[in-house]
């Protein structure tokens, strides 16, 4: 039993962690922030040199062969940055669909793309009704010769602007199933839906008659749900990850500058009121943390209780993340609210992931259904 | 990172679990006697003091083993060992700080039980700020004598022994002006009267000293370096028996839900309202933090850390979460939570509480108010990870500087 990272998983945090501070500094960010596209070419090249972009891919797809555990490292350093662009959405929706459900011949031709940075997937995974649970899928794929024709609705598709295939679930005859949809496909089109997150994309995607090969199917028909299901999971828990790393830096922020910031003639750190804040957002971070490892792990390792950690992880790291981050501008009072200072990009960053992948009501009813029955 | 537990602690489980099957005692244990039979029981298994050099009576024992007879006896809701105090707290620091003849006269008699032991901290004036103590002692060249009052001394009661705290310079400050010892509790000058509490119970004592005698041989450590000796087991209580705790609280959690598929509200179970599954969600989740966050301390104790001011993390977190949880409890038991006597079967809390015996829900419910109080409270665990692990600026304070009186 050993809860603790291992040397290389030190290195590699230390790594991504030192490459982000120098080029992803908040002047890139929110220089992204102003960008059409929203993500930088340079960095995105840096992240495919370095290897994080096919980290949980088999070493025969140009991948590291590395596990979520690793994965979520890497989210943590990119929420601590507030990074822009799709890396979550390329990386963890598409690239583990397609490792979790894609044939051989899915996984020849994209999963080498994606980790050489050459192609961005994404995943579509909610509709208007906001349901999680894949069963809620209202979209259709209808055959048509030996294709289907795709129609629906999908919302907050992340980054589906730069992606050059995005993963659709859509209902068949045989049930629910799963497409690669190309977003410059006839029929498809999106809308951009813009969030307090500046930094992070999506985008309304609607499809109406879309044509798709047969190729494009994802698995058998009628089988996607319990695929889709442990794709949500890695969802939840790799945005967990994230939502730590932003909250991670907000207490950072606040720490230093609790030990500068002076009023009543002394460092308002030297205050309980402020210091006890502090110590709240430290063990609500601390708490976070073993939850999304917990959580990655387990589902590394096929534990029993994998589904329920994934559930735990999402619920509580959801809400301590925005109470990490609240507590940040707090602490900082009225510095903590202007444009200039960088304390708001984490705080939405963390905000805008809080009720993706289920939020922490719908992960508590799925904990309830293991626990209570 | 691997959360598996190795086939050598999955062996030693197992033996431990097959163990408590054999021996644990059928019948209700009541009196000091009987808790002694059983203490003496698991110390001769070699599950006690499991962690103490093999010298001294230990078994020189990883952490890990010792977190697993501490959860498997949770999970057999086994009697608590006696002694706790001379287990958790006095034994580890006579190891540390004791002097050879003080190791070999007193840690081998923690462990069977033949002594027992109390702490002499807390003082009616000085809680939190414990270092404003008052109670005196004074050399008289081969002994002290010591003056003064001792409260929430838990075990007081039933102690041959206890660890005391005294001041023995009053012209220094506060912090510098303490010493520890070992006091003898069976003399005419010490006088123990319980303290009954808001459970109506009394594991606390008050205890009045008037002239008792230390002799010099059992101070620990300096003169006036009581304060650090008293800092390091403050740490000792905490995080310990973090494992043992999480189960204990899955087990009551499990009794919760019993209880909540039979109450009824609106003519349905308590267990399908969305509203009750939210929060019984929600706790779970707590709960678990709570496991995963012990597994994290014991990794750290196997590599040999010390968690230091990382235990006030701990101890903040499942303090608070047990109000939290019991809170909760109440809410879904509604009146049948409260009851301390004629509760029927399937709304009774079959297992111990944390220190009692007393199986009750509206016990334990009570007994969480304790938890963010004993053992530094939750204001002074914030003080302690915002000042050590944060290095936010102490507050000015005029109390440091200053001679005592």
């Amino acid at each position: 039993m050993n809860f603790a990272f291992s040397d290389d998983q030190v290195l590699l945090r230390n790594s991504v962690r030192a490459a982000l501070d120098e080029q992803c500094t908040p002047e890139h960010v929110r220089a992204m922030m102003d960008d059409t596209r929203g993500h930088g070419e340079a960095l995105w090249g840096e992240m495919a040199k370095l290897g994080w972009l096919g980290l949980p891919f088999a070493e025969e797809y140009g991948g590291a062969g590395l596990g979520l555990v690793e994965l979520c490292l890497v989210q943590e350093e990119l929420g601590r940055a507030a990074y822009p662009g799709p890396y979550f959405a390329s990386v963890v929706l598409g690239g583990l669909g397609l490792v979790l459900g894609g044939s051989a011949a899915q996984k020849e031709k994209w999963l080498p793309a994606v980790a050489s940075g050459s192609a961005r997937l994404s995943a579509a995974l909610v509709e208007e009704s906001l349901d999680w649970d894949p069963a809620a899928t209202g979209a259709t794929a209808a055959r048509s010769g030996d294709g289907w024709t795709l129609t629906g609705v999908k919302r907050f598709v992340p980054w589906a602007h730069v992606a050059d295939m995005v993963l659709v679930p859509a209902r068949t005859p045989e049930g629910l199933s799963l497409f690669l949809v190309a977003p410059s496909s006839p029929g498809v089109s999106l809308r951009p839906m813009v969030g307090i997150d500046l930094a992070n994309r999506w985008s309304e995607m609607t499809l109406q008659g879309v044509t798709v090969k047969p190729d494009a199917l994802v698995g058998q028909p009628g089988a996607a749900g319990s695929l889709l299901e442990a794709l949500l999971r890695r969802a939840a828990v790799s945005a967990s990850a994230e939502m730590l790393g932003a909250a991670r830096r907000c207490l950072d922020l606040s720490v230093e500058y609790a030990k500068v910031r002076e009023q009543f003639g002394q460092p308002i750190g030297s205050f309980q009121a402020i210091r006890h804040r502090c110590a709240e957002m430290l063990v609500a971070a601390e708490n976070a943390h073993a939850a999304v490892y917990y959580a990655a792990w387990a589902l590394d390792a096929g534990a029993e209780d994998a589904a329920v950690a994934a559930s735990v992880c999402k619920s509580y790291v959801g809400e301590a993340a925005r109470q990490v981050c609240g507590d940040a501008i707090q602490v900082h009072g009225g510095i903590g609210f202007t444009w200039e200072y960088d304390l708001h990009l984490y705080f939405k960053r963390a905000k805008a992931l809080e009720p993706l992948y289920g939020d922490a009501e719908y992960h508590r009813e799925l904990i309830a259904r293991h626990v209570v029955v | 990172m691997d959360l598996n537990y190795t086939p050598e602690d999955i062996a030693f489980r197992k033996q431990v679990r097959a163990w408590l099957e054999q021996n644990l005692p059928r019948e209700p244990i009541r009196t000091l006697a009987e808790h002694r039979v059983w203490h003496k029981k698991l110390y001769e298994a070699g599950y006690l003091g499991m962690g103490w050099p093999k010298e001294y009576g230990g078994g020189g024992a990883r952490p890990m083993e010792q977190a697993i007879v501490g959860d498997e006896m949770a999970r057999a809701n086994a009697p608590a060992p006696t002694n706790g105090l001379g287990l958790g707290i006095v034994g580890p620091t006579i190891v540390v700080h004791g002097t050879e003849a003080q190791k070999q006269r007193y840690l081998r008699k923690i462990l069977t039980a033949e002594e027992m032991w109390c702490q002499l901290y807390s003082e009616p004036n000085a809680g939190s700020d414990l270092a404003a103590l008052k109670t005196s002692a004074v050399d008289q060249g081969d002994h002290f004598v010591v003056n003064g009052q001792k409260i929430w001394t838990s075990g007081g009661a039933v102690a041959d022994w206890g660890l005391l705290l005294a001041r023995t310079d009053p012209k220094v400050p506060k912090h510098r002006g303490i010493t520890c010892f070992l006091m003898n509790m069976r003399q005419p000058g010490v006088d123990v009267r319980p303290l009954k509490q808001i459970t109506g119970s009394s594991e606390f004592s008050e205890v009045f000293m008037t002239n008792a005698r230390v002799e010099e041989s059992d101070q620990i450590g300096k003169l006036g370096e009581g304060w650090a000796i008293a800092q390091t087991t403050l740490g000792y209580e905490r995080g310990g028996r973090s494992l043992a705790r999480v189960t204990t609280y899955a087990a009551q959690y499990g009794s919760l839900v019993n209880a909540a598929r039979r109450l009824r509200r609106h003519g349905r179970p308590l267990s399908d309202d969305p509203l009750v599954r939210q929060k019984l969600g929600r706790i779970w989740a707590e709960l678990e933090v709570e496991r995963y966050s012990a597994l994290r301390v014991l990794t750290q104790l196997e590599r040999g850390e010390h968690p230091g001011a990382g235990g006030s993390v701990t101890k903040l977190s499942y303090s608070e979460f047990e109000k939290r949880f019991m809170e909760l409890a109440e809410e879904i038991l509604g009146p049948y939570g409260q009851l301390t006597d004629g509760a029927p079967p399937e709304y009774q809390l079959q297992i111990d509480t944390a220190v009692g015996e007393r199986g009750t829900w509206a016990y334990a419910y009570l007994w969480s108010r304790a938890g963010t109080i004993y053992a530094g409270s939750s204001e002074i665990q914030k003080n302690v990870i915002g000042e050590r692990i944060l290095g936010l600026p102490k507050e000015t304070r005029a109390d440091r500087a200053g001679a005592m009186r």
